[in-house]
C-alpha cells in the first residue's frame, strides 16, 4: 500500500512525459505551417500588387515540372472519366503531371487537410462553403492568377467573391430546372408549365393513383426557388439582415403546403425511392425539380423514359432558381502555388471547359462557351437560360444551423405538422441570433 | 537474503515498467493527448479549418449555448438528448431481455443444430452494420417488405406506412388513437431546455423507432455471446443439487440461474447503455438526422456541428457533454444493480 502514491506520481510523469512529447512534435509542425503560411502570404499580397504582370510571368514560373494533386469528390465514373481527360490533355502540354483524387466524406477529408497545415495543391469549394473558408484564412486568392475573369458570369464571379476579393474560379455549375415525362405530359393533353397556377393543375391532372404529380424533396434548396418566385428570400442580398418574415415566402409555403397536403407533390421516400430523380425515372412522379446531375442519372438508369426538361415556372414576382456551383481553389498554405495556379488556369480555359461540359452535362461558367456548350445539348437548353436569373446558395459562417432550422420547419410544412407562422418564426428568431441582432 | 529479494523486486519492477510502456504511449498518445486537447477544444471557438491555434478562447460559451441560453444549438441539444434517451430505453431493455432468451434457448442441452442457431443469432453482430442498414432502407421503404408483412397480417387493409420519413412521435400516435389530439396545455406552455413537455413526450419518431429495431436486432448477437459463456460458467452441480432438491424447471431458472447471472447481466447492461448512447452509423446511413431533427443524436450532432457547420468548439463541447451523461447513466445503474466484487 505504501508504494502505491508513488507509482501513481509514476505514470503520471510518464503519461506527461508523453504528452509534452507529442504536444512538442505538435508545436512544432505548427510553426512551421505557420511560417509557411506567412510566406504564401506575402507572395499572394506580390500577386495583388502587379496583378496582370504576375499572371503572365505565372505562366511560365508556374510550368516547373511539379507534381500535383487535386483532391474533389464525384458524382460518379462518367464525372471521373470527364474530369481525367481534361487533366490528361493538361500533363500532355505541360511539365507539370497533375492527378485527381476523389474523395467520398469530401467536407470531412478537406477540413482535415486543411486543419492539418498540409492541404492537396487544388481543391474544390463549394460556393456554400466559401465564406467558411475564406474566414479561416484556409484559401489563396485568385486575382489575376486566372485568364479572363471577367467572362465568368457575373452571378457566379459573385458567389466566389467575397470580402472584396475574387477566391476561386468556378469549375462549373448547374441550375435547378422543371424535368417532365412527355409521354405523361401527352396523354394528359398538357403543355409543360410556365407559371404557379398551370404548375398546379399540371401535377393534380397527373396524379393518379400509385403516381403523383411532382417529386419534390422538402428542403431549402428546392423551396427556395419558389421563395425566390414570389420575390422573398430568407435574407437580404448582403445576407446582413433576416427578410425570411415577408409575404412572399408565406405565399411560396402556402402554395407548396397546398401541393403536398392534396397529394400532388410527394417526397421521394413517399414514392419509395432514394431521390427525386429516381422516383420520375421510375414513373411514380410526372415531374421533378433538379438539376444538371439528374442527366447523367436518367441517361444512365432509365433510358427508355421520355423526358425533357423546361425553366422553372415562373412565380407571381416572376422567375428564379437556385445555380449550384463548385470552384477550383488553392489553398493558402499550398506547396508550391505558382503550379497550382497554372493547372487551375488550365481546367478553366476555354478547351478544357468545353472538353469536359460537352462529355459530362454542367454547364462551363464563361459566358462566351454558351452558345457551343447549346450546340453540343440542345435538349438542356433550360439549365442555361436559368442561369439568368439564378442565384447561388450561399450565406455567412455561423447560418449552417439556421438553414438546418429552415429545413427542419420545411419537412414540417410538407409532412402538414407544422404551422407556416410558427416555422417562419423559429428561423427569424434563430437567424437574427446567427446575424448578430 | 533480504537485500537479494529487494533486488530481484527491484528488477521485476523495472521489467514491469518496460512491459507496459508501449501501451501507456499508446493509450497517452491517441487517447489521453487527444482527449485534453478536445477539452481545450471545447473551450475555444475553433472552425476545425484554421490551424487550432488561431482559435479564440471563448470559456464556457460553447457550453452555455448548449445548455442555458435559447436558441438553436440548446434547441438541437435538448432534442438530440431527448430522442436519444428513447432510444436507450426501447434498445437497451429489449437487446437484454432477447439477448438473454436466445442464450437460455441456445443453451439447450436438448437442442439440435446449436451450432447453426449460435450462427445464426450472432450473424448479424459481424456484419458490417453500414450493409445491415443498406438492407433495413429496402426492408422499410413504403412498398417494402416490412409493410407487405403487416398488409399480409392485416387482412383487408393495405398498410403503407413510410417508416424512414416520418417523424411523428410514436407516444403522441398512441394517444392520438385514444382520442387525445390537441395535448392540454400545461404540456404544451412548459418548456424544458426550449422544448415544450409535450414535446419531450412524444416518443420516439416512426423512424427512430424502425432504427431501434434495428439496432436491437444487430445487437443482440452480441450480448448472447456474453450471457452464454455466461450460462456456460454457471457449474453442472449446482443446477444438478438443485434438482436433488426438487427444484422444478422454472424455480431452476429462477434462483438458480438468475442469480448466477448477475454479473454478465451487469455487463451487458453497461456496455449497451453506453453503446446506445453513441449511436451514429445507423442514424447517419439511414435519416441523416431527419425527418425534422427527430433522429438527431448527441453523437450525429457532434458530426454534424463539427464537420458540416464548421464549429468544431461546439461539436466538442457536446461530445464532453456526453461523455458526462454516459457517466452519470452508467452510476445510476451500477447503483441500482450494485454487482458484488468477485
Amino acid at each position: 500500500m505504501r508504494t502505491r502514491p508513488r507509482r501513481l506520481a509514476q505514470l503520471l510523469v510518464l503519461l506527461t512525459g508523453t504528452a509534452l512529447a507529442v504536444a512538442a512534435c505538435g508545436s512544432d509542425f505548427a510553426d512551421s505551417d505557420s511560417g509557411g503560411g506567412a510566406d504564401d502570404d506575402d507572395q499572394n499580397d506580390a500577386g495583388q500588387t502587379d496583378g496582370a504582370a504576375q499572371a503572365e510571368d505565372d505562366e511560365s514560373s508556374g510550368d516547373d515540372g511539379s507534381s500535383l494533386t487535386l483532391m474533389g469528390f464525384s458524382s460518379g465514373p462518367a464525372e471521373d472519366e470527364a474530369l481525367n481527360a481534361i487533366i490528361d490533355a493538361y500533363n500532355e502540354q505541360s511539365t507539370n503531371t497533375a492527378r485527381f483524387n476523389p474523395v467520398p466524406e469530401y467536407d470531412t477529408a478537406l477540413q482535415a487537410a486543411l486543419a492539418g497545415g498540409s492541404p492537396p495543391d487544388v481543391i474544390y469549394v463549394d460556393s456554400n462553403r466559401l465564406p467558411d473558408l475564406v474566414e479561416a484564412g484556409a484559401l489563396a486568392p485568385a486575382d489575376g492568377r486566372v485568364r479572363n475573369e471577367d467572362d465568368f458570369y457575373p452571378s457566379l464571379r459573385e458567389a466566389f467573391t467575397y470580402d472584396g476579393t475574387f477566391w476561386c474560379p468556378p469549375k462549373d455549375f448547374s441550375t435547378l430546372a422543371l424535368v417532365y415525362n412527355v409521354d405523361m405530359f401527352d396523354d394528359a393533353g398538357l403543355e409543360p408549365p410556365t407559371d404557379w397556377e398551370e404548375l398546379a393543375t399540371a401535377a393534380e391532372a397527373l396524379t393518379d393513383g400509385d403516381r403523383t404529380g411532382l417529386a419534390l424533396v422538402p428542403e431549402y434548396p428546392r423551396w427556395g426557388s419558389f421563395m425566390f418566385q414570389a420575390g422573398g428570400a430568407v435574407t437580404d442580398d448582403e445576407v446582413t439582415e433576416m427578410t425570411i418574415d415577408s409575404d412572399a415566402n408565406r405565399e411560396a409555403f402556402e402554395f407548396l403546403r397546398d401541393l403536398y397536403a392534396q397529394g400532388y407533390a410527394a417526397t421521394p421516400t413517399e414514392l419509395d425511392a432514394g431521390w427525386a430523380g429516381e422516383a420520375f425515372g421510375q414513373g411514380r412522379a410526372a415531374m421533378t425539380i433538379e438539376g444538371n446531375w439528374i442527366v447523367g442519372a436518367l441517361n444512365n438508369d432509365f433510358p427508355d423514359v421520355n423526358w425533357a426538361v423546361t425553366e422553372l415556372p415562373a412565380g407571381p414576382a416572376g422567375p428564379g432558381t437556385f445555380a449550384f456551383t463548385v470552384c477550383y481553389a488553392v489553398p493558402a498554405a499550398s506547396e508550391n502555388p505558382d503550379a497550382a495556379w497554372n493547372l487551375v488556369d488550365y481546367l478553366v480555359s476555354d478547351e478544357a471547359l468545353l472538353q469536359f461540359t460537352e462529355q459530362f452535362p454542367v454547364m462551363p461558367g464563361r459566358e462566351s462557351l454558351a452558345g457551343a456548350w447549346t450546340e453540343a445539348h440542345p435538349d438542356l437548353g433550360a439549365f442555361l437560360t436559368g442561369a439568368e436569373y439564378a442565384r447561388p446558395f450561399q450565406f455567412v459562417p455561423g447560418f449552417a444551423g439556421v438553414v438546418d432550422t429552415l429545413d427542419d420547419g420545411i419537412q414540417g410544412i410538407a409532412a402538414g405538422n407544422r404551422e407556416i407562422d410558427e416555422v417562419i418564426q423559429q428561423v427569424d428568431e434563430s437567424g437574427r441570433a446567427a446575424l448578430g441582432g | 537474503m533480504r537485500a537479494l529479494r529487494q533486488r530481484a523486486a527491484t528488477d521485476e519492477r523495472v521489467a514491469g515498467w518496460i512491459f507496459v510502456i508501449p501501451v501507456l504511449v499508446g493509450i497517452g498518445t491517441f487517447l489521453i493527448v487527444p482527449i485534453g486537447m478536445a477539452l481545450w477544444i471545447s473551450f475555444t471557438d475553433w472552425n476545425g479549418l484554421s490551424p487550432p491555434e488561431q482559435a479564440e478562447f471563448v470559456g464556457l460559451d460553447n457550453y452555455r449555448e448548449l445548455v442555458t441560453a435559447e436558441g438553436d444549438p440548446r434547441r438541437d441539444f435538448a432534442m438530440a438528448v431527448r430522442n436519444n434517451l428513447y432510444y436507450v430505453l426501447g434498445v437497451v431493455p429489449a437487446q437484454t431481455a432477447i439477448a438473454f432468451i436466445l442464450a437460455v434457448i441456445v443453451n439447450q442441452k436438448f437442442l439440435r443444430g446449436k451450432g447453426f442457431f449460435r450462427t445464426a443469432y450472432y450473424f448479424p453482430s459481424i456484419t458490417s452494420s453500414i450493409a445491415i442498414s443498406l438492407v433495413f432502407l429496402f426492408l422499410f421503404q413504403r412498398s417494402g417488405a416490412i409493410n407487405q408483412l403487416i398488409s399480409g397480417l392485416l387482412p383487408g387493409a393495405e398498410f403503407r406506412m413510410n417508416w424512414l420519413d416520418n417523424a411523428d412521435g410514436v407516444l403522441h400516435n398512441a394517444v392520438g388513437l385514444v382520442g387525445v389530439d390537441t395535448p392540454p396545455a400545461i404540456l404544451t406552455d412548459t418548456s424544458v431546455l426550449g422544448l415544450s413537455l409535450w414535446q419531450w413526450l412524444s416518443g420516439p419518431s416512426v423512424t427512430l423507432f424502425a432504427i431501434m429495431i434495428l439496432a436491437t436486432w444487430t445487437t443482440t448477437g452480441t450480448m448472447m455471446l456474453i450471457f452464454l459463456a455466461g450460462l456456460q460458467n454457471i457449474p453442472p452441480d449446482v443446477e444438478e443439487a438443485s434438482r436433488v432438491d426438487g427444484a422444478s424447471a422454472l424455480q431452476r431458472f429462477r434462483l438458480v440461474t438468475i442469480p448466477m447471472m448477475k454479473q454478465p447481466l451487469f455487463f451487458v447492461l453497461t456496455i449497451g447503455l453506453i453503446g446506445t448512447w453513441q449511436v451514429f452509423d445507423q442514424i447517419f446511413v439511414i435519416s441523416a438526422g431527419g425527418p425534422q431533427k427527430t433522429t438527431l443524436t448527441p453523437a450525429y450532432l457532434i458530426y454534424r456541428e463539427g464537420f458540416q457547420n464548421f464549429s468544431m468548439g461546439r461539436a466538442t463541447a457536446v461530445a464532453f457533454l456526453l461523455f458526462a451523461l454516459i457517466i452519470v447513466f452508467t452510476l445510476v445503474q451500477r447503483r441500482i444493480l450494485k454487482p458484488e466484487r468477485a
